[in-house]
């Protein structure tokens, strides 16, 4: 049993018209990851909300279409500031905010709290104040906030915004890792030459829609590339005039090259 | 006074300005306030008891326009105490023990969130407004200058924060539901602060004083 599917959905926001997702169909294996790519305003971030049960219920609005959770989800949003919690003056006590919501005893909070600040390599920042923190900090600490809620499918949108080259790197080998103990994961990019590493499948939304889906090779065919969704190499290939099929990566790009 | 119970805080704030009403005027209030000034000045000079001042002077102002001296002395000081110990209370109490403590004796998380929240809420709201006037004065807006100049500064900073506070509530709503703060949820404290019986004894006897001060007012 898939832990999240979604089949048909359509979603309007609130005095909207035009739906913000459009026939949405999507079933997330456990362990498995998939990267949601498009323009700004194609859906990406609505269909994680939708996902993770925000919307309609806390955005308002219209939902039509089947959505089934059979797991716990745990959801980033993209803008980290909104996401603290305000009633923490450490580190250790943000990430320890969601799991003494859910009620867990001290001892299995503390465990938690523990493992996700190693994994999100802030440990050393556990005292803290979050509001004295940067930008990518914060982000690292909202995402050590969910992961110590050990949810088991993790929604992310733009999940490395804030985050430098080398702190970016880390978190998609984060999410690799998670998917390793089984954890659904679909996270929202524009990070697009991350994908092929990270991603199993890769879904194309455009206006609330899924263009295609597929491996990530996606991203290094012609319709992608050129609405701008290719990889960097798959693009400058292209714009050389170098036949299709464009490489996906600078591995296959020095592949093909020889 | 910070590490005393944020129940202790609350009663010792609630009871000041009971007792500056119930009291006999002006001996009642003036007691009253010089307590709750005596607070102010412990918790700091610059921080709390100038604010606490500045808020409670324009009061005094109109009170001595509308009323004669002695009734001017006995609203103007029940005024002030409750002035000033709202004041005070927003410096010594921190909003994360007291959701630890509401907690703790068992009260849903959401509750203690929104009142824990809307004592968080003036410093939050001064640190975006001050972020709007530099963004503004980054975009040439002066705040300085004459009395419309002004007027057109202040429109300048008003409509963003409006809207900015506006935007992030509904972000924020998001951010909480996903960390598990729902209504009716169970949440385990933390670290709860710690409630010696001679601070449970005193807020007893806060109690006790205004319900003897209330008798005596009715009797």
């Amino acid at each position: 049993m898939n832990p999240l599917t979604l089949e048909g959905v359509e979603f309007h926001y609130p005095a909207t018209e035009a739906p913000a997702l459009r026939d949405v169909s999507l079933a997330v294996a456990a362990g498995e990851i998939v990267a949601l790519v498009g323009k700004v305003g194609a859906g990406a971030s609505t269909l994680l909300l939708v996902a993770a049960d925000l919307a309609p219920r806390i955005t308002g609005g219209r939902l039509t279409g089947t959505v089934r959770r059979r797991a716990r989800s745990g959801i980033v949003l993209p803008t980290p500031w909104t996401q603290l919690s305000g009633m923490a003056f450490t580190v250790w006590d943000e990430v320890a905010f969601g799991p003494a919501n859910l009620g867990w005893p001290g001892r299995e909070i503390a465990r938690h709290v523990e493992r996700a600040l190693e994994r999100l390599e802030i440990a050393a920042l556990a005292e803290r104040d979050p509001v004295t923190l940067s930008g990518g900090e914060v982000q690292r600490v909202i995402l050590a906030g969910i992961l110590a809620m050990d949810p088991d499918v993790v929604l992310l949108d733009e999940p490395t915004a804030e985050l430098d080259p080398a702190g970016a790197r880390a978190l998609w080998r984060l999410v690799r890792v998670l998917a390793g103990e089984g954890k659904a994961i679909v996270v929202a990019t524009s990070d697009l030459d991350a994908v092929p590493a990270v991603a199993d499948r890769v879904a194309w939304l455009e206006q609330g829609a899924v263009r295609a889906m597929g491996a990530p090779d996606l991203l290094a065919e012609e319709a992608t590339c050129e609405a701008g969704l290719g990889t960097t190499v798959a693009g400058v290939w292209r714009a050389a005039g170098l036949a299709a099929p464009y490489p996906l990566t600078v591995a296959d790009a020095i592949q093909r090259w020889r | 006074m910070r590490t005393r119970h944020p129940f202790t805080l609350l009663t010792l704030a609630a009871a000041l300005p009971t007792l500056a009403w119930l009291l006999p005027a002006p001996a009642g209030a003036l007691g009253t306030a010089a307590v709750a000034f005596g607070l102010a000045t412990a918790a700091g000079v610059r921080r709390v008891l100038v604010p606490a001042v500045v808020t409670a002077a324009p009061f005094w102002l109109f009170l001595f326009v509308l009323h004669d001296l002695p009734t001017t002395l006995a609203i103007g000081l029940r005024i002030t105490t409750m002035v000033a110990g709202f004041v005070w209370l927003a410096a010594v109490l921190a909003p994360d023990r007291l959701v630890e403590a509401m907690v703790a004796r068992g009260w849903s998380v959401t509750v203690a969130y929104v009142f824990a929240a809307t004592l968080s809420a003036v410093p939050l709201f001064r640190a975006r407004a001050r972020r709007i006037v530099e963004a503004q004065r980054c975009r040439g807006l002066s705040p300085r200058g004459s009395v419309a100049k002004r007027l057109r500064a202040l429109r300048a900073l008003a409509l963003p924060l409006l809207l900015s506070a506006l935007h992030e509530v509904d972000e924020r709503a998001l951010a909480l539901e996903t960390r598990g703060l729902r209504s009716g949820a169970r949440r385990t404290p933390l670290a709860p602060p710690p409630d010696p019986a001679l601070e449970r004894a005193a807020r007893w006897a806060l109690l006790l004083v205004c319900i003897a001060a209330l008798v005596g007012r009715l009797v």
